[in-house]
């Protein structure tokens, strides 16, 4: 067995080797955890009667998961083979699938807790397309990892690029040359500014009313009323309490979803690290679980960069990617992020890193070019209509104090302005490029080789103003990141784009 | 508003030629398809009306304004629908246009066809007709389909397409 091996030398053992013996556990584990919500819920929040029953149940269906993963681990093997990454594998149903090396676009190394008390890794190889990785090794022993993440990235990239000799000469854990790396301090800010604790609030709020006697929200809530009418008692009894105690409550969830996006920004981003080993880019990061993916650059599909206005408050931006392998994950588990080059850089940093990556180019754009000249209108449109439903509603509940509503109208005017004065594109022989917002801002943009299908609409709104957007696909745009598309341009400056991009892509073979 | 649209062009000239319809017997594919299921939503309505009005003199002619009018809009409808479907293939790739109020032009380049799907259904055979999904590599326009397509029309644009990625793998 290969991998009890020390020093494994894949390149030289074309024999067939299997996953670690422990894997069996780590797959039984997997398993579990999709039923662990439900038998947690069996157990604890359960009735009381036929407990004996349903526990012997749940331990007959344990057994019997780990005689499959037992099985799965036996039938398991794989092999290097030239060029490609030869796995057997199957139950009942035996299936041989032959990886090559020059198909994989992405590889990701995951250490859980668990993994790294056993010194193993699960490895994930994506190729393009498909909602599946190609390959998921559960698990595998760490240098055995480590060794066969090396050995794609020598083997992919001699296979199109030029394979540098730093890389080649490395000592087993390769540094690299680090692009990248986050500090605590900018951990605890991409925690502040993201909203990641929203969720666990959400979730908390969501159990605890499950859980908790019926009126402790209620009571919780006179509790602290009573407590602040104290000190408000002096000015005027229930309105102004209520009003305090309201805005207090509120406050306190705010701080505790700020608190909470802290918590788990520094889970998952601790250590951070972006590496560059000749053309591939590797992202390490996490405090319990290890994640280390690595891409090829030239896999990278499409760019954003983005700025929301507490991003501005810190002078920040952050900077994803897209690549091909990104859709899959609705079979497995949860939908993946969309991979940050940058969870949290200075608008230089992000601007310096873009530059390196995309070898040489101008960024950002000189010359945005502007949209239709009455693309503030048509913006304003849709806040007018939300201002006045706004008011009438707000009139409906609160009389004449409604119409303060209205107010929604400057505030529209001044988004809708600003939006179109901020909003434009860019088009160069390499780069296509939109940037869209003003409160919260997005930059957009994709190399022209990586654009697949384009597409003009018109809706009558459009028509009416005489304007229309081009939308353009590329591959592997998660449901995360937003569509790149050129909104609200004169029509013929659209047509005429459409015509010169529709002839750039056909022209150039794709290259993935 | 007058103002506004002064830079809408009607349409330009070098975009129309080359633009193919759809086959007259096509017609009928959109009809089938919308009065089928207009039709079903109408003979669906007739739940709630059979139940919240029962009692009232309006049931008997709403039900029946619904099951005229729905299906009567879903012939309106497709009619305008094939109107509007042209389609074209030139030296850059194939280009799909469709609707009226909502335009849609659809474009995939030459060199991003990943594959081609030929659907004949019964109706489609018996007419004639055949539906052509173009795949890309992409996300949100991976597909883009074109039904009602003259069998022939359909089966030399799949062979036109299919000879580009012949010679685009070749390239490569």
């Amino acid at each position: 067995m290969t991998t009890t091996t020390p020093e494994p030398t894949p390149q030289e053992a074309p024999a067939d080797r299997r996953l670690h013996p422990w894997s069996w556990l780590f797959v039984l584990l997997g398993s579990l955890r999709q039923f662990l919500v439900p038998l947690l819920v069996l157990v604890v929040f359960g009735g009381r009667r036929d407990e004996g029953y349903q526990l012997v149940a749940a331990g007959v269906a344990v057994v019997v998961l780990a005689l499959l993963s037992v099985w799965r681990y036996f039938t398991y093997r794989f092999r290097i083979e030239g060029d490609s990454l030869v796995i057997r594998s199957g139950l009942l149903e035996r299936s041989l699938r032959q990886v090559p090396f020059s198909r994989i676009h992405n590889v990701e190394l995951r250490q859980t807790l668990l993994h790294r008390l056993f010194d193993v890794a699960e490895v994930k190889l994506e190729s393009a397309g498909g909602t599946r990785p190609e390959a998921q090794m559960r698990v595998l022993q760490l240098g055995d990892a480590l060794a066969l993440e090396r050995l794609i990235r020598h083997r992919a990239g001699s296979a199109d690029d030029a394979p540098d000799a730093a890389d080649a000469t490395a000592p087993m854990p390769e540094r690299g040359r680090t692009l990248l790396a986050l500090p605590l301090a900018e951990i605890v800010r991409l925690g502040l500014v993201s909203n990641r604790g929203m969720v666990v609030v959400g979730a908390a709020f969501a159990l605890s009313w499950q859980v908790l006697p019926e009126n402790a929200f209620k009571r919780g809530f006179a509790l602290v009323r009573s407590e602040l009418s104290g000190y408000a008692e002096h000015v005027n009894g229930g309105w102004t309490s209520t009003a305090l105690a309201a805005t207090g409550v509120l406050l306190l969830v705010l701080a505790l979803v700020r608190l909470f996006s802290v918590l788990l920004a520094i889970v998952r981003y601790h250590g951070f690290e972006l590496r560059e080993h000749g053309r591939r880019l590797t992202v390490e990061r996490g405090l319990l679980s290890r994640v280390r993916s690595s891409v090829s650059r030239r896999r990278i599909q499409a760019w954003t960069l983005r700025e929301g206005m507490l991003h501005r408050l810190f002078a920040r931006r952050s900077l994803s990617i897209d690549t091909a392998g990104a859709q899959a994950g609705t079979g497995e588990g949860q939908a993946r992020d969309a991979p940050e080059l940058a969870p949290i850089a200075t608008p230089d940093a992000c601007d310096a890193l873009l530059r390196h990556l995309l070898e040489g180019l101008a960024w950002p754009p000189q010359g945005w070019r502007p949209l239709h000249r009455h693309a503030w209108l048509r913006l304003l449109l849709g806040d007018v209509v939300f201002g006045l439903l706004l008011g009438a509603g707000l009139c409906w509940y609160f009389g004449a104090w409604g119409l303060l509503g209205l107010l929604w109208l400057p505030w529209g005017w001044l988004l809708a302005t600003r939006h179109a004065r901020f909003a434009g594109y860019h088009v160069d022989a390499r780069l296509v490029a939109v940037r869209e917002g003003w409160w919260s801002r997005h930059w957009r943009f994709a190399e022209i080789d990586k654009l697949q299908a384009l597409q003009l609409r018109q809706s009558p709104l459009d028509r009416r103003f005489g304007m229309a957007s081009l939308w353009l696909d590329t591959a592997g745009a998660g449901p995360m990141s937003p569509p790149l598309r050129m909104r609200w341009l004169a029509l013929a400056a659209a047509r005429a784009l459409r015509y010169l991009l529709a002839r750039e892509v056909a022209r150039r073979p794709l290259r993935w | 508003m007058s103002g506004l649209s002064d830079e809408s062009q009607p349409e330009p000239a070098v975009a129309e030629a080359g633009w193919r319809p759809l086959p007259p017997r096509a017609r009928w594919l959109f009809v089938a398809g919308n009065v089928s299921a207009l039709g079903g939503l109408a003979i669906g309505l007739l739940v709630p009306i059979g139940l919240l009005l029962r009692d009232t003199p309006l049931a008997l002619p709403l039900a029946l304004a619904v099951l005229v009018v729905l299906p009567g809009w879903g012939v309106w409808l497709a009619l305008r629908q094939y109107a509007c479907t042209r389609w074209r293939l030139d030296g850059h790739g194939y280009s799909l246009r469709r609707g009226r109020l909502w335009r849609h032009e659809t474009f995939v380049p030459r060199s991003r066809v990943q594959h081609l799907d030929l659907q004949r259904g019964p109706l489609a055979r018996r007419f004639g007709l055949a539906t052509l999904v173009v795949h890309t590599a992409g996300t949100r326009h991976n597909a883009v389909s074109t039904a009602g397509l003259a069998a022939d029309d359909a089966e030399w644009l799949r062979d036109q397409l299919a000879r580009w990625i012949e010679h685009d793998d070749d390239d490569a």
